[in-house]
This record gives C-alpha cells, sequence and structure tokens, in this order.
C-alpha cells in the first residue's frame, strides 16, 4: 500500500470517530534528508501516527508538534536543523546535513476541501495534479496551508486564498505540470511574502503484466507493496484468475490483439510481457507498436528472442523507429545477477523505476553530487505589481 | 514629588518597551508552563514562545537560532563564554583582553588568572582602539582566546572587530565579544564578522532585566558551568525564564525594525548635543569620533570639580564612568585607559540617548549642563 492510501485510510477512520488529526508535510528541504518535500504523515489525537517525514528522528518530536498544533487549532511550521549536533529535540543523528520545514495542519473534517480531502481527489484522478500549500518562513505569520489542488487543464479545486497572486499560481502550476517538478515560489506582494510549495502529484505507475505465470504472481506482488497499480493479462483463465492475484489487482482473460478494450493507457501505464508465449507476446507487441506515449515495454527472455521479433516484424513490414527502439526493453531488466523469479522481479521494477524516472540505473556510489535530484529547490522569488 | 531627571544614561540601562511588555503578560499567569514540560500543551506553548524568541534575537544578530544559549543576563554569559572556553579546552590556556573591557569580563579574567590561566591585557590608544600589531605580538602558542567587545559601554568606541577577527582566524585562536552595547544599536552580523563566541543582554535594548544571551558558533567550545538539568543543550541548566525571554525575542524584533531610523536619529541629537557643549570651551570628547555608537557621547570638562559636578546635574541622569563600578568612586578605567588623567576622568560624563529621548529633552539638557559648569567654572575663578 502506499504510503497516501495508508494516510488516507487513517484519515476515514479517524472521520468515522470523529477523531481529531493532524497532517505534518515537509514543505520545504535544504541541504540532505531522508524525506523531501512532499512527505507526509497523519497523526491522530491519541498520538497514533501514519506515514513519515523522516526515516525516524523526528518523529518524536513532530508528534508534540502535531498535538500542540491541535491544541492551538492552527497551523503551524516548524524548522528541523539537522546539521545541528546538538539539538535534542532531534535526538539520534543520521549525518544529514539539511533544513526541513514541516507544516502541521489540524484537519477540519466539515471542511469538503480540507488538505487530506484536496489529496483524496489528487489520488483518484487518472492523471497528475499540482497540490498547493501555502506557508510562511516566519512563524509569526498565518501558515494558509494546503489549500487548493490543480489539474492538468488547470482548472482549480479548493481555494488559493490570495486572489492577488491568482494568475501568477495559475502560470507556476503550468510550468510545474511541464517540468514534472515541484516548485517553490515565494511571492512578494508589497512588502508582504507569501511561500508556497507547488507539488506535482503523480499517479502510481501502472504496471500492465502480459502474462500470469507464477512468475508474474511473485511480481505482482513485489509491485504490490510498491504500491503500484497491477493488472495481469492472460489468454489462459487457468492462470489468470482472482485466485492466483492479490484483491488489488485487476485481471483480465483476452486475446493479445484485445488487451487494450480493458487497459487504458498513460504515461505512466508500463507493460511487461512475459507469457513465455512467444505468438501471444509479439501479438501484444504489434497492438502497443500501434500505440504513442507509451513509456516502458519490458520483454522477458534472451535477446535471441527479441531479434527473432524484430525480423518476424520486419516480414510483416513493421520497420521500428528510434523511438519505439528506446521504449522497448528487452532483455527486460536491470543487470544484478537475476536468476530465480523473484531475483528477476527486483531487476524488472528497478529498471521500470529508473525509466520513469529518468535516472540511469546505476550506483549511487558512483555517483558525484547529491543522491536526490535538486532541481528547482530553491524559493523563486516572484514580486507582484 | 519633584520631576523625574532627564534620563539620558541608555547605556546603564533601558525601559521596557511597551510591545515588549504586552508580548511578555500573557507567559506570567495564563501560558505559564515551563519550557521543559514535553508532556503537555501549557509546556509546549512555553517551549514555542521560547523557540520564536530564539528567532527574533537570531535574525537580530545574524545567527541560526540553536546556536544561542539562554542565560540571566550579560555578565553570566560573558562568564559562560570565557570560563566555558577555558573548561572545554585543555591545551590552551591563555586569554589576550583588552583594558578598557567592561568589568564582567575583565573580572572574570582575574578569576581565571587566579586559578593559572595566563592574561594578556593589552593598552587602549587616546582614541580608545588596541593596536593590532600589539595584538598580533601578544600571540603565543597556548593562546585559547581574545576577548574584545565591540563597542565600549562608556565611550561608544567601536573596536576594528573586522580585522581583529582576521588575525584570529589566521592564527585559529577563538574571538569572544561582548557585544553589550551594539547590539540592536548597530547592524550585526556575527557569523559574516567571524566571532565565536558574543554576549549580550537584553535590558539594553528595551527588554526586561534578567535576561541575556551567549552566541556560540561551535557548541563544543564552550563547557557548562551550571549543571542540573540539562537545558539549554546542556549548557545553561534551570528552568528557563520564559517571560524574560519572550521579551528579549521581542525587543530584538523591534530594534531591528528601528535600528536604521534610530541611528540616524540619536547620530543628529547626539552631534547636536556635542557641538553645543563644545562651545562651552575647555571640554572635549573621548574616543574616536567616526566609528562610535550614535547615541552615545564621553565628554570631559576642564576646570570642573568632578565630585560636585554629578551631584549638581540633577535635573538629567546621565553617569560618570561607568555605571557598574559606582559603588567604589574611582576614575573611569577606560578613560585612564586612553590617557586621560584621574582629574579629567572625575570631570567626564558618560551621556546616552535612547528610544525615548526628545529633542526637547536633548535641548533641556544642553541647558542645564551649560549653566551648572558655567556656575561652577565661576566660582573656582
Amino acid at each position: 500500500m502506499r504510503e497516501i492510501d495508508a494516510i488516507i485510510e487513517s484519515y476515514e477512520q479517524a472521520k468515522s470517530t470523529d477523531l481529531a488529526c493532524v497532517l505534518a508535510t515537509v514543505v520545504h528541504v535544504e541541504g540532505s534528508s531522508y524525506r523531501r518535500a512532499g512527505a507526509r504523515m497523519l497523526v491522530d489525537e491519541d498520538g497514533m501516527m501514519t506515514g513519515a517525514i523522516s526515516g525516524g528522528c523526528l518523529e518524536g518530536d513532530a508528534l508534540r508538534k502535531a498535538l500542540h498544533a491541535l491544541h492551538q487549532n492552527k497551523n503551524k511550521l516548524v524548522t528541523y536543523d539537522t546539521s545541528d549536533e546538538h539539538d535534542a529535540a532531534i535526538g539520534a543523528q543520521l549525518g544529514c546535513n539539511g533544513v526541513i520545514q514541516v507544516l502541521f495542519e489540524p484537519i477540519d473534517f466539515q471542511h469538503s476541501s480540507n488538505p487530506i480531502e484536496l489529496l483524496k481527489r489528487a489520488n483518484t484522478q487518472n492523471e497528475s495534479t499540482v497540490i498547493g500549500t501555502y506557508f510562511h518562513l516566519d512563524k509569526a505569520q498565518d501558515q494558509f496551508g494546503t489549500t487548493f489542488l490543480v489539474n492538468s487543464d488547470l482548472s482549480v479545486s479548493g481555494s488559493e486564498k490570495a486572489k492577488d497572486i491568482h494568475d501568477h499560481v495559475i502560470q507556476d502550476c503550468e510550468a510545474a505540470f511541464d517540468q514534472q517538478t515541484s516548485l517553490f515560489r515565494e511571492y512578494i506582494i508589497n512588502d508582504e511574502r507569501q511561500f508556497l510549495f507547488l507539488e506535482v502529484f503523480n499517479q502510481p505507475p501502472t504496471l500492465v503484466l502480459v502474462g500470469a505465470g507464477n512468475d508474474a504472481q511473485l511480481l505482482a506482488q513485489m509491485a504490490e507493496v510498491l504500491g503500484w497499480n497491477i493488472i495481469i493479462s492472460d489468454g489462459r483463465p487457468t492462470h489468470a484468475n482472482a485466485e492466483r492475484f492479490a484483491s488489488s489487482c485487476q485481471v483480465i482473460v483476452t486475446k493479445p490483439e484485445e488487451i487494450l478494450k480493458e487497459v487504458s493507457l498513460s504515461d505512466r501505464t508500463v507493460f511487461v510481457l512475459m507469457t513465455h508465449n512467444y505468438r501471444y507476446d509479439i501479438a501484444v507487441l504489434k497492438v502497443l507498436l500501434k500505440e504513442g506515449g507509451i513509456p516502458y515495454i519490458g520483454i522477458l527472455g534472451p535477446k535471441k528472442k527479441y531479434d527473432r521479433m524484430l525480423n518476424d516484424l520486419k516480414d510483416e513490414g513493421i520497420e521500428l523507429t528510434e523511438e519505439q527502439h528506446s521504449i522497448i526493453h528487452a532483455p527486460v531488466g536491470l543487470e544484478i545477477g537475476a536468476e530465480t523469479p523473484a531475483e528477476i522481479g527486483l531487476s524488472i521494477l528497478a529498471e521500470i523505476q529508473s525509466v520513469l524516472t529518468e535516472t540511469n540505473g546505476g550506483r549511487l556510489k558512483s555517483k558525484d553530487g547529491p543522491i536526490h535530484r535538486k532541481k528547482n529547490n530553491e524559493f523563486k522569488q516572484i514580486v507582484i505589481e | 514629588m519633584s520631576e523625574q531627571p532627564i534620563y539620558l544614561d541608555y547605556n546603564a540601562t533601558t525601559p521596557v518597551d511597551d510591545q515588549v511588555l504586552q508580548a511578555m503578560l500573557p507567559y506570567f499567569k495564563e501560558s505559564f508552563g515551563n519550557a521543559s514540560s514535553v508532556q503537555h500543551a501549557y509546556g509546549w506553548d512555553a517551549e514555542e514562545a521560547v523557540n520564536m524568541a530564539r528567532d527574533q534575537v537570531g535574525i537580530l544578530i545574524g545567527v541560526k537560532p540553536q546556536n544561542l544559549i539562554f542565560t540571566s543576563g550579560a555578565t553570566e554569559a560573558i562568564n559562560l563564554g570565557i570560563r566555558g572556553a577555558v573548561a572545554s579546552n585543555e591545551s590552551k590556556n591563555h586569554i589576550i583582553t583588552c583594558c578598557s573591557e567592561h568589568k564582567a569580563v575583565l573580572d572574570t579574567c582575574d578569576y581565571l588568572k587566579s586559578i593559572g590561566v595566563e592574561i594578556t591585557i593589552l593598552d587602549i590608544n587616546a582614541d580608545g582602539l588596541i593596536d593590532l600589531a600589539e595584538l598580533q605580538a601578544a600571540i603565543q602558542e597556548n593562546t585559547l582566546m581574545v576577548c574584545v567587545m565591540s563597542a565600549n559601554n562608556e565611550t561608544g568606541v567601536l573596536q576594528e572587530m573586522d580585522l581583529i577577527s582576521q588575525i584570529c582566524e589566521e592564527n585559529e585562536i577563538l574571538l569572544f565579544s561582548d557585544i553589550t552595547q551594539a547590539v540592536g544599536k548597530i547592524p550585526q552580523n556575527l557569523q559574516e564578522s567571524n566571532i565565536d563566541i558574543a554576549a549580550f543582554s537584553s535590558h539594553k535594548l528595551y527588554g526586561p532585566k534578567g535576561v541575556g544571551a551567549l552566541y556560540v558558533n561551535d557548541l563544543s567550545t564552550i563547557a557548562p558551568m551550571v549543571y542540573g538539568g540539562g537545558h539549554e543543550k546542556g549548557l545553561r541548566s534551570g528552568t528557563l525564564n520564559v517571560p524574560g525571554i519572550v521579551g528579549f525575542g521581542k525587543a530584538c524584533e523591534v530594534a531591528g525594525h528601528l535600528l536604521n531610523s534610530e541611528m540616524d536619529r540619536l547620530k543628529k541629537l547626539r552631534d547636536f548635543l556635542e557641538s553645543e557643549l563644545l562651545q562651552l570651551g575647555g571640554i572635549q570628547i573621548n574616543g574616536q569620533k567616526t566609528n562610535r555608537l550614535s547615541h552615545v557621547s564621553n565628554v570631559s570638562f576642564q576646570d570642573i570639580d568632578g565630585s560636585r559636578l554629578i551631584r549638581s546635574l540633577k535635573g538629567i541622569a546621565v553617569s560618570q564612568g561607568s555605571a557598574c563600578n559606582s559603588s567604589v568612586i574611582e576614575p573611569s578605567h577606560v578613560l585612564k585607559g586612553m590617557g586621560i588623567s584621574d582629574q579629567l576622568a572625575f570631570s567626564s560624563l558618560r551621556i546616552s540617548l535612547g528610544r525615548f529621548t526628545s529633542e526637547e529633552e536633548v535641548r533641556k539638557a544642553i541647558q542645564i549642563i551649560r549653566s551648572v559648569i558655567e556656575q561652577q567654572r565661576m566660582q573656582l575663578l
């Protein structure tokens, strides 16, 4: 289960029993930290925590801050400086060196656009959205909090609070969608400041496993842990059935030519062809090649199998474009010496993760610079006349 | 009751600003919690207020809030800064300071000398400045720390902290500075100016008495002087003075807002005061004129009996030398250090203006001083 799903579930539970709760959100990180901006944790009035804002070193103090925010019924910004080795509040040192801004928002169940309701809405869209969280680095100022959601067509739900910056906010949301990265803004209007975290909220990837064998069963279990949506498709009802797969998986019995009747595509829908049936795999590949915008197609099997596929396609007059070559990963997976079905599953999922995040799947120790990409991490100042 | 004298002794202490008082009040009664009570909202409110104040103090002097330790005042902060550094360092035991420091520094150094720490006290010149070549020459292998105040409490003279910090950095020596008179009066950015440890207090900048702070760039350079509870990262135990700290924070915020305008306003008033007094003749302004706090004037009057002077100035509250030494009548060690004779030092006044000083008050003060001086000179003739 994804963290966000767990948070929403805890929220629903708290709401049904009228147990007050607070959402803690990392709204900015300068330097290094285990969790980046967008990490969230829900704390209820009994001190139950769902999700995490750090590797565990901040949660103890964050729990108190959350309960304090609840007591005051007021949003609250707290700064954690993990570069300070003497800070008793942080306690255990991870050796991180970052300044982490955490916003605490008591949740009003009656408010139809409260932060979690907005997250719920974002979580049920079929596309990326941008979530807007206002805060102020001067803690004495009002912290508006998570107040709006913007869809890719730039329609807004919730409220942006400050009307005079509407056009700028929308423009910045568009930029966030274009660049597919979260952005940080500092709007300055007549010497008043307003900080905004615009988070690109992506849907989990949808993994379509073509082939419902025992190896697919294992791969589905592993993808489930990552919180991905999983669709299993096969022509064999003996293999593709609900008993063999977790209830959260969608299982489809279909002819290869009709696979896309049941699967809707998005820029985060990826395919792995693993039926161990050459004819079925190539038939699905032919269908997929007719579609644009698929980010990843993995084909299980040796290079020889893929070469044969290319030859057979060529015989039918189908020549792959450069772009099609780049999205097809055959043999599927990263080279990590995988032998068993579980190891192969790991290698496949790691490759998909790296493709979707446009990283190269290498070793972090060989990487120069920080682990996380720090693109657009600075507050861009925008002066509004 | 007779009319209160015009207060021109802001370097001794300042009244609490109204905004400061208002900010403090809730923390005496409704929000009286102990900032260390982590289990309930009373404690959380207090802790939050302290954190907020720490931010406000940090912003004013350009440091990270986590590098500030709250104390009962500048004197305690000075003790913690100097003695704490000595206690935390085993290999080096030589301190260089200067003769015009506040007694809080000089007496602490005296004590350290009595327990075997080597102390070098630098002279100052007629301008009130230390000689950088002398400082350089005084540095030894075992020099731990240089203690130089940024602004002198009696003359307002500003030491060349940038050059001093450069020398300290080159020689890997800690620089401690008593910045009590400078905070909130002139722009401060301790992180940029490479001062390692700095002490100051709230009541010199319109905050309450009984609260101060020590800034320490690297907390591991000092050891605690007070034990019992591990407050302030174990470096200053004792329940935090929450209302005082809240007031200190607010005072810093207000001072930050007013700093530039007050600097200009008070400089005009002070310069006016000095130019008017100079017309009397037989008068000298002590300390360098240029780099000096803009609200302070230290004036010596020739041909005047010092002991009578201060008693005759009933209409104004000023001090003769430093306020802290006044239980013993001795000529100011700062003025003596600048080569001023005992007699002239006795007939010197420290006039320090502040936020509530009006032009009218300054005019009145000039009148009072002028008539007293003229009268006393007449009698001496």
